[in-house]
């Protein structure tokens, strides 16, 4: 962002013009009207009715939705650290092109093939306490066998064991490209230099990462706020609502209680949330790497 | 030197070894899943909940399944997913890498704001805008049509956000001397920037592509008719409340995902071909 | 009403207009209906449909069919747009009064007949008194037994005869013999866990009432004593007896282990014979009514999909005339021939009497006229099935039976609380 090129507004106009067109059109103003939709109600005739700020009021009193916080946090608390430590790691583990590494990319990335909502069926048969592979496995090795997604104190777990299984490769990719932008000439510089590989990575490597990093702490966090299909698909929130995620407190508002206003006070929040996250993890690594 | 090169032998069998436990971890259960849909109906939850040879190696083997997908929406979901995903991944890359350009590269007043609205478009849950974005692609007449799929996702504040960043790899002095050398921003933009940005361009596909590949409640909405099916909807067509039929699911459920992974194995080439040539520089 | 016939006049002026203007115009006037439809195999939508189509050739159909996991969501953004589109929709009988309350649905009292239908399928197609959703489709829940594991287990089969049906408390006795953890074997599961579709005739067996009869009450009804003790009962079959498999979360998959014979009793859709006698020819099952508590009375859930129409099509001539062809005679055999379910006209159950001389379809017809009670009419369905849902699925993994449920009412009461107007 520091001295940047200045250039005859015209220039920078046609540059972005075409993506915020699109971005407007098709993204701004759908927000707006939710943000909007956040102090409204809706009368049963369809009507939309100005309720100021009740929505957020009835939030703030319902113990439900506090335990969604809880549970949203807690579970990108652990999930996102996790996912980064664990993509990096593959990254630099399939960095180095020996043989039979282009294999092992391919693998890792092969999760990502599958659609969310198909992880989520395919976890939750492979996770079934009585009829899942894994249970039988377990059994098969004289292990007794786990409820999983149908445990209180199991199903945020296993919710954050397939979010990576799906994740890691995804966060890999793009962890590895910013590694492969890395110069080679600084690597080759710093190794002459008699750095060890530790060293290398902490001085040469990360600080070149930093925006790559950036990139990918803040896109994976808005996709674990936001990431929902499972909890539909496999656990509703339960049980007992331990993975009553804040989204999909803000989709069964939307599509069970047909509460919009509701519904679009959670979306706010959850907005405001990440939105306040991702300016504190570019303001970290911005910080890091001058 | 002999302890060195054990140290380096220890070192290899340690990192193959990580290689090898995470590749099953993350491989096996798309095994199990591409090894159900060639199942008999009665045999894919038979041995599910206890562990044997048959669990990993079935008994009997069909093609069935495969065979009544294919014969049925699933060629043309395919193809229309296809179409759209390679659609919105051509016009993606270069809209959002011409504004990734501008953010990264030129100094304009009111640039931290815009940044902070395009960074807003990807943290708004799409289930909260799908209505006010259905009843305006409706009055835009683009209902069922393949616009309604491809355009409102063209245009990606993440993948703005990718370029930009990235796009920072390319160092400054570069672009001066382009300038020096008379070059149009445009030009720079296509025969500097788009060129040293290879690893960037193809992760950027990837993820417009995979987004439209996983696409499903949109289309349902926006463009639910026959003829614009697309792959995830004809995949959960398998499944309803009163029958299910897993064999079709996991048949086109894998034919989805291995179809989709040929774009990850052309990336392979494209990250093979990088380092070759970073190599070579 | 009003406008509605002034916009139903408007069409007709429209349509006459188009009649009268040359013949490539007229042609070209064809009128067009969307319709959206459950996500059913084609085999079972296309015949239908094109049953209609050589019987109105001036009307064009055009059919949306929708992943179950998804229609009730995208019948809600489309509806809830408050367009002409879709001029039809598939209605699941219970939301019949949510969809009407909110304006979705047209009233069809007018129209329909509904001295030609069962009056269990009327019933589920009532709110305050006008018919609102033309009912398609009925259901009615069995018990399936496995004979091979029965006969092992020394168990005397379940008689095909509703004066003499099972109670819990014998198929519990019955399920604990039947029950072999080595084997992974479960003496009894419910084909929907968790749905009170299926669940909601245990409270009602023992005397419990679903809700307040003006609709909006949870309190009182939900957690009321026979509520508490019904639901106490089958969270025994996972907790205390562990005859039944817990966690089975999808209705498919009870079925798929029931034809793997890990399972040996299962209560479920009669839409489930067919699925059992093409996927697993070898076993070899009966059929019996679905059971009620020894001091309780025989309660079955019924109700099933229906078909809606948008007040808001610019062409509701040609969507009544959709529904009258829907609600014949003949077009409803056709759809029992394509999908066995329990048919809701009479003349069905009469003229074709040869295709219910099963016991499952002499049950079936005996439960629809004497047993079969719909879910409550709500216009907060919605919100009432996804939170007793949530409940008796905390209740199956071993939450305390009173609280959840006094929990759920209070939340139900207050989510109610929106329709009262």
């Amino acid at each position: 962002m520091r001295h940047g090129f200045r250039e005859p507004w015209i220039v920078v106009f046609w540059f972005l013009a075409p993506a915020l067109a699109g971005l407007a059109l098709f993204r701004l103003v759908p927000i707006l009207i939710a943000l909007v939709g956040g102090f409204t109600g809706t009368k049963l005739t369809g009507e939309t009715i100005w309720v100021g700020l009740r929505n957020y009021e009835r939030l703030l009193d319902d113990p439900s939705f506090w335990n969604s916080v809880r549970v949203t946090l807690l579970f990108n608390l652990v999930v996102n650290p996790l996912q980064i430590l664990l993509a990096l790691g593959l990254a630099l583990l399939v960095f180095r092109p020996t043989p039979l590494v282009p294999f092992f990319r391919a693998a890792y990335m092969a999760p990502m093939t599958v659609s969310l909502s198909l992880t989520s069926i395919l976890w939750a048969i492979l996770l079934e306490p009585t009829m899942g592979p894994v249970n039988g496995l377990l059994r098969a090795m004289g292990l007794p066998p786990q409820p999983f997604w149908r445990g209180e104190d199991q199903a945020l777990a296993t919710l954050v064991g397939v979010a990576s299984w799906k994740g890691v490769g995804y966060w890999m990719v793009f962890l590895l490209a910013g590694l492969l932008l890395v110069p080679k000439e600084l690597h080759e510089a710093a190794m002459i230099d008699g750095a060890g590989a530790w060293q290398r990575f902490c001085y040469v490597t990360l600080p070149l990462m930093r925006r790559p990093l950036g990139f990918v702490l803040v896109a994976d966090t808005a996709a674990n706020f936001l990431l929902f299909a499972p909890v539909y698909l496999v656990t509703q929130g339960g049980p007992n609502g331990a993975t009553a995620l804040l989204m999909f407190e803000a989709y069964q508002a939307a599509f069970t209680y047909l509460d919009h206003g509701r519904a679009l006070a959670v979306s706010t929040v959850i907005l405001l949330v990440i939105g306040l996250l991702a300016f504190f993890e570019l303001r970290l690594l911005r910080e890091r790497g001058a | 030197m002999i302890p060195h090169a054990c140290i380096r032998f220890g070192l290899a069998v340690m990192r193959y070894s990580a290689l090898v436990f995470v590749a099953t971890v993350l491989l096996l259960p798309i095994y199990w899943l591409v090894l159900a849909s060639f199942r008999p109906a009665a045999d894919i939850f038979a041995t599910a909940g206890t562990v044997s040879v048959a669990t990993f190696l079935p008994e009997r083997l069909t093609f069935e399944h495969w065979r009544e997908a294919w014969s049925g929406e699933l060629p043309r979901a395919v193809a229309n997913s296809l179409f759209v995903a390679l659609t919105t991944v051509a016009l993606g890359v270069t809209v959002n890498s011409l504004a990734g350009f501008a953010f990264a590269v030129f100094e304009f007043p009111g640039k931290r704001l815009l940044f902070v609205l395009v960074l807003a478009t990807f943290m708004m849950p799409f289930e909260s805008i799908v209505i006010p974005l259905y009843v305006l692609v409706r009055g835009l007449g683009l209902t069922d049509t393949y616009a309604a799929l491809i355009l409102p996702e063209v245009a990606s504040g993440l993948v703005i956000f990718l370029f930009r960043q990235f796009f920072a790899a390319v160092p400054k002095e570069l672009y001066e001397a382009a300038r020096v050398d008379g070059a149009s921003w445009l030009q720079i933009w296509w025969r500097l920037t788009l060129p040293l940005s290879g690893p960037t361009i193809a992760t950027a596909s990837l993820m417009l592509f995979v987004h439209q590949w996983d696409a499903f409640f949109w289309p349902l909405v926006a463009a639910p008719g026959p003829e614009r099916i697309v792959v995830q909807v004809a995949i959960a067509r398998n499944v309803t409340l009163e029958v299910a039929n897993w064999g079709g699911l996991f048949a086109s459920a894998s034919t989805a995902i291995l179809l989709a992974l040929v774009p990850f194995l052309l990336l392979q080439r494209f990250y093979l071909h990088t380092i070759a040539s970073a190599a070579e520089r | 009403m009003a406008g509605l016939s002034r916009r139903a006049s408007l069409a007709g002026v429209a349509a006459t207009t188009a009649l009268l203007a040359t013949r490539p115009l007229s042609a070209q006037a064809k009128t067009t209906l969307k319709v959206i439809w459950m996500g059913w195999p084609e085999g079972q939508v296309k015949p239908l449909m094109d049953s209609f189509r050589t019987a109105r050739p001036d009307v064009e159909l055009q059919v949306e069919t929708i992943p179950f996991v998804q229609i009730f969501q995208t019948l809600e953004v489309r509806l809830g747009a408050r367009t002409p589109d879709p001029d039809i929709f598939i209605c699941d009988s219970p939301l019949t009064a949510s969809y009407a309350a909110r304006g979705h649905l047209m009233d069809l009292t007018p129209h329909i007949d509904a001295r030609r239908f069962t009056p269990s399928a009327i019933a589920a197609a009532s709110w305050q008194g006008k018919i609102y959703s033309a009912p398609f489709g009925s259901s009615c829940p069995v018990l399936f037994y496995n004979k091979k594991l029965l006969r092992e287990a020394g168990i005397p089969f379940p008689e095909p005869d509703v004066a003499k049906r099972w109670t819990w408390e014998q198929l519990v006795e019955a399920a604990k013999k039947l029950t072999d953890p080595a084997k992974n074997q479960w003496g009894f599961s419910f084909e929907q866990q968790e749905r009170p579709y299926m669940l909601l005739p245990l409270a009602q067996s023992l005397g419990g009432v679903a809700l307040s009869p003006d609709g909006f009450k949870a309190t009182g009804y939900v957690d009321s004593p026979a509520f508490v003790e019904a639901y106490g009962f089958m969270q025994k079959l996972y907790t205390e007896w562990k005859v039944s498999p817990p966690g089975l979360f999808d209705p498919n998959l009870p079925v798929e282990q029931f034809g793997n014979g890990k399972i040996a009793m299962l209560v479920a859709g009669t839409f489930n014979e067919a699925t059992i006698k093409n996927k697993y020819p070898d076993i070899e099952f009966g059929v019996a009514p679905y059971p009620r508590f020894a001091r309780g009375k025989a309660v079955t859930p019924t109700g099933a999909w229906h078909i809606g129409v948008n007040p808001r099509t610019r062409h509701p001539k040609e969507a009544l005339a959709f529904i009258d062809h829907f609600m014949s005679h003949e077009l409803q055999v056709l759809w029992f021939e394509l999908r066995p379910y329990p048919p809701v006209l009479k003349s069905v159950w009469e003229k074709e009497a040869h295709r219910f001389e099963t016991d499952m379809w002499r049950i079936v017809r005996y439960e629809l006229e004497h047993t079969a009670v719909p879910r409550p009419a709500t216009p907060g369905f919605r919100e009432y099935e996804d939170i007793l849902r949530t409940a008796l699925r905390d209740i199956t993994t071993g939450a305390d039976v009173a609280k959840t449920l006094t929990a759920a009412a209070q939340r139900i009461d207050r989510e109610l609380e929106k329709y009262k107007t």
